[in-house]
């Protein structure tokens, strides 16, 4: 078995609101290992976006234990993790998060040019289709466009995984279909990790390893020894 | 319900709510205290005014027989009238001490009622005939003296013992210099003694019966010109040599000028600082209003009134100008008092029981409450355009659109993508831009007047005792004599390296009606040791005839080089009238208002051979002046021996109240810039939290995302500042005019040092108020922010 790229141990979060306590994450265990494509399924509210924040060192859990290879994310303070997200990890959110006063290329050159290892973002935008569209600025695309450019930021950072919260959530199926062709190529063509949350159980198909939480624990994993693409989901 | 969403929507902004409040409250505590602090002064000067009888004209004369006081108080307009005598003589003290003078002053007691009457603060009555006197207060303490004790005075070759009887206060003598070229008063060598007028005749058995000086009051609805011209034909014979109104006199011109400067404060500070508050809360409305337009359409559709929502928004403004205009009115209440105080200390006015004027407070207060109204109405007037339906739509997308100047492809290289989105963000809310850029443009305009303040009181001294005075000391002769042998006696001295003859004689020049009563001082051509020096500091020779004037006195008389003045003086021998002189030139004078003419050219003028009032000398060293102090003190015809060092020191003294002042000023500065950027800062955090947490989110850390902020800031800043230099030039014009009198002008150029200190002073402000807004980027939690599309 290869090294695994997260290992996640007993995760556990909670949250205070005034009187109440949430516990977002009741104890959860995972692996992600390089060039797997994992989907994160689950209803709303069952966690997986808290969870998805922990990997991606947006967040620290109450409790458990979070390994990036030999470093362990629970214990990193913010400078650590603030570098943890600059170098490895790429995030794509539902509402794409673009900087509304750059266009396509300059919101994917601003995460270029803090990288270590930047990918050549001409290439990127071709590869995602938006070659022509580089000096449109956001509010100028299309949802798919600007997820698409989203998508592009995300990877000219050439990070170790792709953690996507709910991608096609604002999408059109077509172009939710484009987005996910994207991300599996990403995942193929790199060997790089990409995690996708959804709520939407179609799109497991085409996961190497389907997650399912529930209320704030792992209800179930199934691997998928023949992963369908994009284009044949079945919704 | 909605007044639960107020508070909890202040809570949420309560750093630019906080910075507004405080900014309020600066504004009006300067309203209230300046104002207090005038009402009071005005009110303690009239009070003292009345109680001391003040006189309304001043005469002064070279020797008038008493007995025609009588006279006099029969012309029609006159109220009270005073004959006196006014002489200074010197203390007789150690020769190795600096000379200490005293002007006596008689009050003349048998008078109905007395003009100019000295309070008593301690001690006793004056009794006639026991050469009893009353010293003013500040010399009193300066020179800690007791009640009862003695002093010397030499008048006339002969010495006299008078004694203490007590300390007091006169309304003529709030304020009084040495000599009229003197800046500063200095209590410690100069004080004045009031003594009953029969015992002038003890210390100078000559002037007997005589009077060289008449104070008078008016009556009710006299006119002094009027009276001036009845008093004129009827003085005229006695050797008159000035007449002049109440509002010409020194003492009396300072407390005015200074209560109409605080007057000015009070209604430019509070001006100045309420709108800074207001377009903060202007701002800080329409982005909340932006921010509420679902909420808006909510409460819209749930059946509130446009009414009700505009009420609404307007309690912010009303709550901050409520709350501000409270702490604030209070807190100048509370400072006025000890302020008065020490106003009072400074102008030597006996104190009134405070009267606690809550008109101000409510006054104060009003004035913020409208302002604030005004800016809530005009920012939530947005509220009511909106229809529920359209409320509750998102706002429309941020437009990306680039900088004018990134067409400049070197601009456009030169930039990252941080700093991309911080020159487009400039754009983005040009209301906003405008404001920061005007805020720092202010504060720095601000920072480099108060500290050109400083430097203008330095040159204003420095210029004067150390350019154009450059002698080492000054003999001053009790007499006008002839300068020859005086100068070569004083020169042979051993101490003495170099003499020169100076001639201080008053005059009054006349141009048609224009008439200045000024010293015109003599001295020879070519003088070392004081020097008449253009504006580049360049010497200038001085005309075999003609007189040279300052700039003022040059545009108060309104006329150029070449045009021919009229001239009369007391020392004017032969003549009744005036004789005509030709301007021969114009010079700046900072310092007094002065006219200079060759000394024998001067002497020839009025009808002698040469003549001094005073040798300037350079000596050969330290202790030279204590040498010739000594040897010069038994000689009659030395009034005294006075030491630059002794000026210039001071002058400094003096000047350390100033920059106390300017300090202060600075202050406010610092907090207008810190306040704007602060609040600035603050608001784009909370409104692009979105974008600045996904920045975040992208891996750039804290500074980077705050850089974005900090880019946008500096670079407006940038031309802010170079635009605030021009404006401080501008303002620091406006006050030269305001504040040019016949003590000094105001040089007009912001040297280099100014400058420095506008820009490095308010970039440390607005970097100071990055670092504090800097915290608010760590503290931003991405998750919470990133959860909720706006
Ligand atoms: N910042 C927070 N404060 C309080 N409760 C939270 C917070 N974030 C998430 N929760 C709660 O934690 C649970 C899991 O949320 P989340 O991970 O967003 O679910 P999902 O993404 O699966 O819809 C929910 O019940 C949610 O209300
Ligand atoms: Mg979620």
């Amino acid at each position: 078995m290869e090294t695994p790229l997260i290992v996640a141990k007993n995760l556990r979060k909670r949250y205070r609101m005034g009187e109440v306590t949430v516990h977002a994450l009741r104890g959860v265990d995972l692996t992600l290992y390089d060039g797997e494509l994992v989907v994160i399924l689950g209803p709303s509210g069952s966690g997986k976006s808290t969870l998805l924040n922990i990997i991606g060192g947006m967040d620290k859990p109450s409790e458990g234990e979070l390994y990036f290879g030999e470093k362990s994310l629970h214990t990193a303070d913010e400078k650590e993790l603030t570098a943890y997200r600059r170098h490895e990890v790429g995030f794509i959110f539902q509402f794409y998060n673009l900087m509304p006063n750059l266009t396509a290329s300059e919101n994917v050159y601003l995460a270029a040019e803090i990288a270590r290892d930047p990918l050549d973002v001409d290439e990127l935008l071709e590869r995602v289709g938006l070659a022509n569209r580089k000096e449109h600025f956001p509010s100028q695309l299309s949802g798919g466009e600007q997820q698409r450019v989203a998508i592009a930021r995300a990877l000219a950072k050439n990070p170790r995984m792709l953690l996507c919260d709910e991608p096609t959530g604002a999408l059109d199926l077509a172009t939710g279909i484009q987005i996910l062709r994207v991300l599996r190529d990403f995942c193929a063509g790199f060997k790089k990790a990409v995690v996708i949350i959804t709520h939407n159980a179609a799109i497991a198909q085409m996961a190497d390893r389907v997650v399912t939480l529930r209320d704030g624990r792992i209800d179930g994993v199934q691997v998928n020894p023949q992963p369908v693409a994009p284009e044949q989901v079945v919704w | 319900m909605l007044w639960r969403k107020l508070i909890r929507d202040i809570w949420n902004n309560k750093g630019s709510y906080f910075a507004c409040l405080v900014i309020v409250c600066i504004g009006l505590v300067a309203f209230t205290t300046f104002s207090i602090v005038t009402d009071n002064l005005s009110r303690a000067l009239e009070t003292f005014y009345r109680e001391q009888n003040f006189a309304h004209g001043f005469v002064e004369l070279v020797s008038m027989p008493e007995s025609n006081v009588q006279r006099l108080a029969r012309i029609e307009g006159i109220k009270d009238i005073n004959g006196r005598l006014v002489k200074d003589v010197r203390v007789n003290t150690p020769p190795e001490e600096e000379s200490v003078y005293l002007r006596l002053v008689s009050l003349d007691l048998s008078a109905p009622r007395v003009v100019n009457d000295a309070r008593l603060l301690a001690g006793k009555e004056l009794i006639p005939g026991s050469l009893a006197v009353w010293l003013d207060n500040e010399f009193f303490t300066a020179n800690n003296l007791e009640l009862g004790d003695s002093l010397e005075i030499i008048a006339g070759g002969r010495v006299r013992e008078i004694t203490i009887a007590g300390v007091a206060m006169s309304p003529e003598f709030t304020y009084y210099l040495p000599a009229e070229a003197d800046l500063f008063p200095k209590p410690e060598q100069y004080g004045i003694a009031f003594l009953p007028l029969a015992d002038m005749a003890l210390v100078f058995p000559e002037l007997e019966g005589r009077v060289n000086q008449v104070v008078f009051t008016l009556a009710e609805d006299a006119r002094y010109e009027e009276v001036r011209d009845r008093l004129l034909p009827e003085l005229e014979p006695y050797g008159l040599i000035r007449i002049y109104p109440r509002d010409d006199q020194l003492s009396h011109l300072m407390l005015t000028e200074e209560i109409n400067g605080l007057k000015g404060i009070a209604k430019a500070f509070p001006f100045m600082f309420l709108s800074i508050a207001a377009v903060i809360l202007y701002i800080m409305l329409k982005r909340l209003i932006e921010q509420q337009r679902g909420q808006i359409g909510i409460l819209k559709a749930l059946g509130y009134t446009n009414r009700e929502i505009v009420l609404h928004y307007m309690s912010y403004p009303l709550a901050a100008g409520i709350l501000g205009g409270l702490a604030g009115g209070l807190a100048g209440i509370g400072a006025a008092v000890p302020f008065t105080e020490l106003l009072l200390l400074f102008f030597k006015v006996p104190e009134v029981p405070g009267v606690f004027p809550f008109s101000y407070f409510f006054q104060g207060l009003l004035i913020a409450v409208t302002i604030f109204l005004i800016a809530g109405y005009s920012g939530s007037r947005l509220a009511l355009a909106l229809n529920p339906a359209e409320a509750m739509r998102p706002p429309a997308p941020v437009l990306g659109k680039k900088f004018f100047l990134e067409n400049l492809p070197f601009f456009h290289a030169l930039l990252t993508m941080q700093g991309k989105m911080a020159v487009r963000n400039i754009t983005r809310n040009p209301g906003r831009s405008a404001f920061l850029f005007l805020g720092i443009m202010l504060s720095c305009a601000l920072v480099a007047v108060t500290w050109s303040f400083q430097d203008m009181v330095d040159k204003l001294a420095f210029y004067q005792y150390e350019e154009v005075e450059a002698y080492d000391a000054r003999i001053t002769l009790a007499r006008p004599a002839a300068s020859e042998p005086v100068v070569r006696e004083v020169a042979g001295h051993r101490q003495v390296r170099w003499a020169e003859p100076l001639a201080e004689i008053p005059v009054s020049l006349t141009n048609r009606w224009r008439e200045e009563d000024i010293v015109l001082i003599g001295l020879p051509r070519g003088s070392q040791l004081y020097k008449v020096l253009d504006e580049k500091g360049r010497k200038v020779p001085l005309p075999a005839e003609g007189i040279i004037l300052s700039q003022r006195l040059a545009e108060k008389l309104a006329v150029t080089p070449g045009a021919s003045i009229e001239l009369a003086s007391p020392y004017l021998r032969g003549e009744e009238k005036g004789v005509p002189v030709a301007v021969g030139g114009i010079i700046p004078q900072y310092l007094g208002m002065n006219a200079y003419m060759e000394i024998s050219a001067l002497s020839r003028l009025l009808g002698y051979e040469e003549l001094a009032t005073a040798v300037l000398v350079n000596v050969a060293g330290e202790e030279a002046i204590g040498i010739l102090r000594d040897d010069y003190l038994e000689s009659d015809l030395v009034a005294g021996v006075d030491s630059r060092e002794e000026r210039i020191r001071q002058a400094r003294e003096m000047l350390e109240y100033f920059g106390i002042a300017v300090y202060f000023y600075v202050l406010i500065g610092v907090v207008i810039g810190f306040a704007i950027i602060y609040s600035s800062s603050f608001i784009v955090l909370s409104e692009r939290s979105w974008e600045l947490a996904s920045l975040r989110v992208l891996g750039l850390t804290p500074q980077e995302v705050f850089s974005v902020i900090t880019f946008e800031q500096w670079f407006i800043s940038f031309f802010a500042i170079l635009a605030g230099l021009p404006l401080g030039k501008a303002i620091l014009h406006g006050l030269a005019a305001q504040l040019d009198t016949d003590m000094y002008s105001v040089p007009t150029t912001l040297t280099p040092d100014c400058l420095f200190a506008g820009v490095v002073i308010t970039a440390f402000s607005i970097w100071a108020a990055q670092r504090f807004a800097l915290r608010k980027v760590k503290e931003l939690s991405l998750v919470e922010v990133l959860k909720t599309r706006e």
